[in-house]
């Protein structure tokens, strides 16, 4: 089992459990889980994002075995193409998280085109949160509505060359599927409702990620839909696990 | 890490609806799914309701939703229906309830936001619950969010449901969704120190945030708690076996609390 979406740090609109790597990493073993891809809160937040990317990998550091690193860039700041090499070629990251809500730009406009080039010559894919928490207890200072996925979407078309992973939701089965779209499956019903499977029908499970939001959300949910979804067993390996692997190249 | 409820629980999930097919008639396998999906995760019963969101709900239209839970009533008896009524026309509404509870044998009241729950309005809606000893269940929230804000402009929370408690002191009120969207945390701080034996709330919604459940615990008591879903089923269970809570507390929590709440009915049993 593989979590593609977990953070570590502080997040300033609520307290969170299992702050630090250590406390991350014992919960997630917990319940199974063998890694975890994690980026890093505060780099929502502070104006140089790459100081929390070297936060992070100090966080990390002892626990490389089990943790893969995902820098967290705002392509309007300086040097953020610089700042990917960084956390790619010397900090070990592999794969780039983009939050156009937080940073305040449209993925539309341009502004994130510089890094999306330089992450496909990196060959790292991008994980694209819908939102961080649910927006409608957004703190005054938090954006007023989600990423959506028409914006996703349109990324995915101008970009083919690199792949992207939506996590936190916003997608539903009327919407296309581009082949460079995977997404991350905590927000999709597998009881009521097969929504999962249909996805896994539609997009095929090799671009289906398991993934909790630890430590925002519990990660029961996520387990649950992934037990209760109908679909095979080895559709469910790849799902648990093998997608993400393939994906970060591990 | 368990894959459903126990069965021993005999879980009750306290909120949740069905919905209308393109016929104006029960959408039998949307139903039929949610049996399925309860079953699959340790749900035995399902509390089910059809609210309207307009801000003002004329009569012949919730009638039509109500007919759909009898439907729901009729096609398995896992569902225990819940009447929608709008107190804008409080004659249509008592009559309503009436002939729900009284004849269909319906378990509640549903109210949404066209009222909040402590309006002067919704008096002869609350006096006709309290006086057939049956519980009103009312969508809530602490939205921040704009939008949500400003298409829900009614939208009670706890401060109202506090409100409600004093104002109305012999109805049963449930406060829906505790992670239904909106600041939690800010509700359950606002409840602190409730002691009413009247005020439940019920733990639904899609929002499953790290300690939901355990914060609810600590803040009114499992005493005071509905397992709920609102439809989200993995969500509703996946939080609450987070919560590592006693099976006393899960017993209380899925079962007991709502049978407690039934047997405060003061006519025909359900």
């Amino acid at each position: 089992m593989f979590d593609i979406n977990t953070a570590i740090g502080h997040w300033p609109f609520r307290r969170l459990p299992r702050r630090t790597a250590g406390e991350l990493r014992q919960y997630l073993q917990s319940y199974g889980v063998k890694g975890a891809a994690v980026a890093s809160t505060p780099a929502l937040f502070y104006m140089n994002c790459q100081d929390a990317n070297l936060e992070l990998a100090e966080e990390i550091a002892l626990h490389r075995d089990f943790f893969v690193g995902v820098a967290t860039l705002n392509p309007a700041y300086a040097a953020a193409v610089r700042d990917l090499d960084v956390c790619v070629e010397k900090l070990g990251f592999r794969a780039l998280r983009l939050s156009p809500c937080y940073h305040n730009y449209n993925l539309a406009d341009g502004t994130a085109d510089a890094l999306l080039t330089r992450a496909g010559e990196l060959g790292i894919s991008v994980l694209l949160p819908n939102e961080i928490v649910n927006f409608r207890q957004k703190h005054w200072m938090e954006p007023n509505q989600p990423l959506g996925m028409e914006s996703v979407l349109a990324i995915c078309a101008r970009f083919p060359q690199v792949t992207f992973i939506g996590t936190e939701g916003g997608y539903n089965l009327s919407m296309t599927a581009p082949p460079n779209l995977c997404l991350e499956m905590s927000r999709y019903h597998s009881c009521y409702g097969q929504v999962l499977a249909d996805m896994v029908r539609k997009l095929g499970a090799e671009r289906i990620l398991f993934g909790s939001g630890a430590p925002f959300k519990e990660i029961e949910p996520s387990l649950l839909k992934l037990h209760h979804c109908q679909i095979s067993d080895a559709q469910k390996e790849l799902i648990a696990g093998g997608n993400a692997r393939r994906l970060l190249g591990i | 890490m368990w894959c459903q409820l126990p069965d021993e629980l005999a879980a009750i999930d306290a909120h949740n609806h069905v919905r209308a097919g393109a016929d104006g008639k029960l959408d039998v396998g949307r139903a039929e799914a949610l049996l399925q999906g309860c079953s699959r995760l340790g749900i035995d019963r399902i509390a089910v309701s059809v609210p309207y969101t307009d801000s003002v709900v004329a009569p012949e239209r919730y009638r039509v939703g109500n007919e759909v839970v009898w439907q729901a009533m009729q096609h398995s008896p896992r569902f225990i229906g819940f009447c929608f009524v709008d107190a804008h026309d409080p004659t249509a509404a008592l009559a309503e309830i009436e002939h729900c509870i009284v004849e269909r044998k319906m378990a509640g009241v549903k109210l949404y936001h066209q009222f909040f729950v402590d309006a002067d309005e919704q008096r002869p809606v609350m006096e006709k619950a309290s006086s057939l000893g049956v519980p009103v269940l009312m969508h809530a929230g602490k939205c921040t969010d704009p939008a949500t804000m400003a298409a829900q402009p009614r939208l009670s929370n706890a401060g109202h449901f506090r409100a409600a408690l004093e104002k109305y002191p012999e109805t049963i009120l449930i406060q829906g969704h505790i992670g239904g969207g909106g600041d939690w945390e800010w509700n359950l701080r606002t409840l602190e120190g409730i002691d009413s034996g009247n005020y439940y709330i019920d733990l639904s919604g899609s929002v499953i945030d790290a300690g939901i459940v355990r914060r609810s615990v600590d803040t009114v008591g499992c005493e005071r708690l509905l397992f709920a879903t609102d439809g989200s089923l993995e969500e509703g269970v996946g939080k609450l076996l987070a919560a590592g809570l006693s099976m006393r507390e899960m017993r209380l929590i899925c079962h007991d609390n709502f049978a407690r709440i039934m047997a405060r009915r003061k006519v025909c049993d359900v």
